[in-house]
């Protein structure tokens, strides 16, 4: 009974996980820059919601395909407004920009809805809960699973099958051979973001369906939990990065059951430890298959 | 040229930085000097952003009311009343700095923010200029003069008021013996709020079986919910003293996994973003204590408070947070009347000997050498499908002591 809901969390938990990993390593594959404004995009899609269903009263479907839609146009335009023009300059110009992006969009929904967190509705489904053998779950974690599946089987059919997909492994691995080869830079940069928006904008969803409220710090948590989890299984790869994602989560949860309670609120400082463990020992991270460095500019 | 561009551009953040530390927002009285005698300023370091925002913004608007009141009755002693709020951002520093700013401007009394660990700076710089500084809602019983000295009070009841309350109703009134608690170890709030209760509790023969932690922020109570789940005696019901927005998410992490136990709490609970965000599916069997409630069951003088702050706000009262900033002005008004001086020791010692009827409730504090402790009725009140029923004022038989 333990063992089903230890399961079933640790697969939602690390789908969470890698979902947000993954946003995070497709703009860092190829551009090489960590981008310190991603939580944002994760904050702003969960005001899509807010806006979509609470304020607006639209149909949840209607509420979350606009949400990504927000997420990933909100990624595309930063990208189009603040990093493009620092392209070219040194990789501590588009880190310094990646943080004037973050606090921009922090501080304009903080003047345009609310310092206060809102409340966001959300579709009966994403609130439910079921039991099974015994166990009662939340229907959300079981989606999330399932999502998370169905998102990394298409973002693998994208990355083989496709023309795109193929430039953007080109690029990640050789950015100005890729070029070279008459790839347009700009598209494949702009790809990266939009699908990093993306797939910020899905793992929205259900981190803001966890506690139905969402405020302009929001995004604060997912980024601290995209790195740890790219750092553990690796930049330099897509794989790493999912893979990172479930050790992740599976590390977590086994700290959250295994840690007396005494000891619980130290359960950050055990991740963080695993993190520097990490980086003494295997820098590449789990996945250590990855591309060479190269920048772009 | 490069030089140029740098030069520019630190002049151009030179000027940001100076246009933001003195952009504060006034409300009534004209522009002026510093320390001007021809009105009152009182200086308010609430925090308009940040974590402290769902209590203290509210707070503000409150206090605005009041000091519109105010103006239109004559002001204080005669002078024309100014409030200049400037905004602490969440930041125990940032408050502190705020506060010394508005002392500079002359500030003659401040507003401190609703919490002992944001709120504290803003006392001790109100204390080192000899002036009254003031919280709405800091419960915490560090909060008085033992800890900041003796011109600083809170509106609030202390936590060892709040945490007995409801320790007494679930026992006395619920029939409830055993409980789970689970504190956060957020701020000084979180954590002296649950052992206050505990030690009521217990004093009245209740059981606690666990006391579990949480620290805000960690946005998973999976580790929470599993010890409850594996517990072999469940409890009667579950004391959570956490603080938006992880509370949400731990009520609804707990409900969502079937643990249907009533969940009791302090004043966090008391803020509309939770109530919408538990919904009418898990906003029932939530009982909480408060600093009043927003009808005229609780308070007669409430449409009267509610009719002005529409006519103001153009809203009715969205958070009872509004009340405890209101009644904070009004305070320092009957006591600088009192005192007949703005003067720090007069108007702390008239806040001393009087009693004053609030919006909150009545209100009378300990002498300075008692630790200013207030003597105020906690607010009951229970959540039910996502609605707040107030259950009546309550003064605990006993109360454990700070």
């Amino acid at each position: 009974m333990i063992l089903l809901e230890f399961i079933v969390n640790t697969l939602s938990l690390g789908s969470l996980y890698a979902l947000l990993a993954l946003g995070l390593v497709l703009v860092y594959g190829i551009l090489k820059l960590v981008n310190f404004a991603y939580g944002e995009y994760v904050m702003v899609a969960g005001y899509g919601l807010f806006l979509g269903a609470t304020y607006l009263g639209a149909p949840w479907y209607v509420t979350i395909v606009g949400s990504l839609v927000l997420a990933a146009l909100v990624s595309y335009l930063t990208e189009i407004a603040a990093f493009r023009p620092v392209r070219t300059k040194s990789m501590d110009a588009m880190l310094v920009t990646s943080f004037a992006v973050s606090i921009f969009l922090q501080n304009a929904v903080l003047l345009a809805i609310s310092p206060r967190a809102k409340a966001v509705t959300l579709p009966a489904f994403m609130t439910d809960s079921v039991t099974v053998a015994g166990v009662t779950l939340p229907v959300r974690n079981i989606l999330l699973v399932v999502v998370t599946a169905f998102l990394l089987a298409g973002l693998s059919l994208l990355m083989k099958r496709t023309v795109l997909g193929m430039a953007m492994r080109a690029a990640a691995d050789k950015f100005t051979t890729t070029r070279l080869m008459g790839v347009p830079a700009n598209l494949v940069i702009s790809a990266a973001f939009v699908m990093s928006g993306f797939l910020a904008g899905v793992a929205s969803l259900f981190w803001v369906s966890r506690s139905s409220s969402v405020d302009p710090m929001t995004g604060s948590g997912p980024l601290l939990i995209a790195f740890i989890a790219t750092v553990m299984g690796g930049m330099h790869s897509t794989v790493g990065a999912v893979v990172g994602g479930f050790a992740y989560g599976l590390l977590f949860n086994l700290l959250s059951i295994v840690l007396p309670a005494s000891m619980i609120n130290y359960r950050d400082a055990f991740m963080f430890v695993a993190v520097i463990l990490f980086l003494l020992f295997r820098p590449q991270g789990i996945v250590s298959r990855g591309y060479v460095e190269e920048r772009v500019g | 040229m490069k030089r140029g561009t740098a030069l520019l551009s630190l002049a151009v953040v030179a000027s940001l930085l100076v246009a933001g530390c003195s952009s504060g927002t006034k409300t009534g009285g004209g522009t002026g000097g510093t320390g001007a005698d021809d009105k009152i300023i009182i200086g308010s370091a609430l925090c308009q952003t940040g974590i402290q925002a769902p209590l203290d913004e509210p707070a503000l608007r409150g206090a605005q009311l009041a000091v519109d009141e105010l103006n239109a009755k004559g002001g204080i002693l005669g002078k024309k009343v100014e409030l200049i709020a400037m905004d602490g951002k969440s930041d125990p520093v940032t408050v502190g700095n705020v506060a010394k700013q508005l002392i500079e401007q002359g500030a003659d009394a401040i507003i401190a923010p609703s919490d002992f660990d944001f709120g504290g700076p803003a006392s001790r710089e109100a204390q080192k200029a000899g002036i009254v500084g003031i919280s709405p809602c800091a419960s915490s019983p560090l909060y008085g003069s033992a800890a900041l000295g003796d011109k600083q009070f809170t509106l609030s009841m202390w936590n060892t008021t709040m945490g007995a309350a409801t320790a007494e109703y679930a026992y006395n009134v619920k029939g409830w013996r055993s409980v789970y608690v689970i504190t956060d170890d957020f701020i000084d709030y979180t954590k002296s709020l649950s052992r206050y209760f505990i030690v009521r509790f217990k004093e009245l023969g209740g059981k606690v079986i666990f006391e579990d932690t949480y620290t805000q922020g960690q946005a998973d109570a999976s580790a929470q919910l599993a010890r409850i789940k594996a517990l072999k005696e469940k409890p009667d019901f579950i004391y959570i003293s956490s603080y938006q927005p992880d509370l949400a998410l731990i009520i609804r992490t707990l409900r969502e996994s079937g643990v249907t136990q009533p969940v009791v709490g302090g004043d966090s609970y008391d803020d509309p973003s939770l109530f919408e965000a538990l919904g009418s599916k898990y906003g029932s069997d939530i009982i909480y204590d408060t600093h009043g409630f927003l009808s005229d069951e609780a308070n007669p003088k409430y449409s009267e408070f509610a009719a002005a702050y529409k006519k103001k706000f153009g809203s009715d009262p969205d958070a009872v947070w509004i009340m405890p900033g209101y009644d904070v002005v009004m305070v320092l008004a009957q006591a600088m009347e009192k005192a007949g001086t703005t003067d720090g020791a007069a108007v702390a010692k008239a806040m001393e000997d009087m009693t004053f009827d609030c919006l909150t409730g009545k209100l009378d504090w300990a002498p300075a050498d008692k630790g200013h402790e207030p003597n105020k009725a906690a607010a009951l009140v229970e959540l039910v499908a996502g609605k707040p029923k107030f259950l009546g004022w309550v003064i605990p038989e006993k109360i454990p002591a700070p």
